[in-house]
């Protein structure tokens, strides 16, 4: 396992689960970080930040996994994760529709992995705030 | 002074895809090459392996044999492997200014591999498998630096 994730809370204008990645998100992982947020959705959690900071790596199927969970947090069913860029559809449905989903931020994403973001078009999609604080007063 | 070059070879299996990335970022590092460059090779060889592995390999029993070398202001990745026929080079690249719900699916991880590399080609590898050779130029001025250092 190359992936540690730590839970905490926050409180915003909102109660916020903070789940911090720590290593590097790939294949082998990416699925467990996604059931992880599905027991978290399970448990009550609506609004959840995801802490990039100590992220040293995102393969493509940690974007997978990021739609996954912004679909998990809509109340919906996570992605096929065979779907590649299909899984990307529907939050681009959700952004042009003008209904920018706001229940998932992310924070402090190292160069590399802005890198992959902005390559992909996801960078569109998400608000990458610089810091942990400035990700808690934009829920 | 030997030139920076690294090898490995582990089974085909995901969660051993993270020893790829390592001899990687060993033999960049030993380049004393960017971090943009760092990140890039290791984001290629992590997509490039894992293809393999899913689209190659398809839960078959297997292995991956990374190489990792400068080779004069380039540093080549060479991926081999006993799969069936994968050519990532063959995926059609993902149109980024048609709208996402519009792109046709697949090939996150390869259109990723060529925005990180200058140069992708693949080749069939004689007795059956894959030979994919991955090159990426060094960030010259930190090349120069390195040697600048040695030099002194």
């Amino acid at each position: 396992m190359t992936l540690d994730t730590r839970i905490d809370h926050a409180d915003g204008r909102v109660p916020i689960t903070v789940v911090t990645l720590d290593g590097e998100l790939d294949a082998s992982n990416f699925s467990a970080l996604v059931a992880t947020v599905q027991g978290l959705y399970t448990s009550g959690t609506r609004h959840l930040l995801l802490d990039l900071s100590e992220l040293r790596f995102m393969a493509s199927s940690g974007l997978v996994a990021l739609h996954s969970i912004v679909r998990i947090l809509g109340g919906e069913a996570p992605d096929d994760t065979e779907a590649g860029w299909n899984s990307l559809h529907a939050l681009s449905h959700d952004v042009a529709g003008g209904s920018t989903q706001t229940s998932v931020q992310l924070s402090g994403a190292q160069p590399g992995v802005q890198r992959v973001l902005d390559r992909t078009g996801l960078s569109r999609l998400f608000v990458v705030h610089p810091d942990r604080a400035a990700a808690i007063a934009a829920f | 002074m030997a030139q920076p070059r690294g090898q490995v070879r582990v089974p085909a299996d995901l969660e051993r895809v993270a020893e790829v990335r390592s001899l990687v970022r060993q033999v960049v590092g030993d380049c004393a090459a960017s971090d943009p460059c760092e990140d890039d090779l290791v984001q290629a060889v992590d997509e490039a392996a894992t293809n393999a592995i899913v689209h190659g390999y398809r839960g078959l029993p297997g292995w991956l044999e990374v190489t990792a070398e400068r080779v004069d202001d380039r540093i080549v990745v060479i991926l081999k492997d006993t799969a069936p026929t994968f050519d990532p080079t063959a995926v059609p690249e993902p149109d980024l200014a048609v709208p996402p719900e519009r792109r046709r699916p697949g090939g996150m991880g390869v259109h990723l591999m060529r925005q990180a590399t200058d140069s992708i080609t693949h080749a069939p590898r004689p007795g059956g498998g894959n030979i994919l050779t991955m090159t990426r130029r060094l960030d010259k001025s930190a090349w120069q630096e390195r040697l600048k250092e040695i030099d002194r």
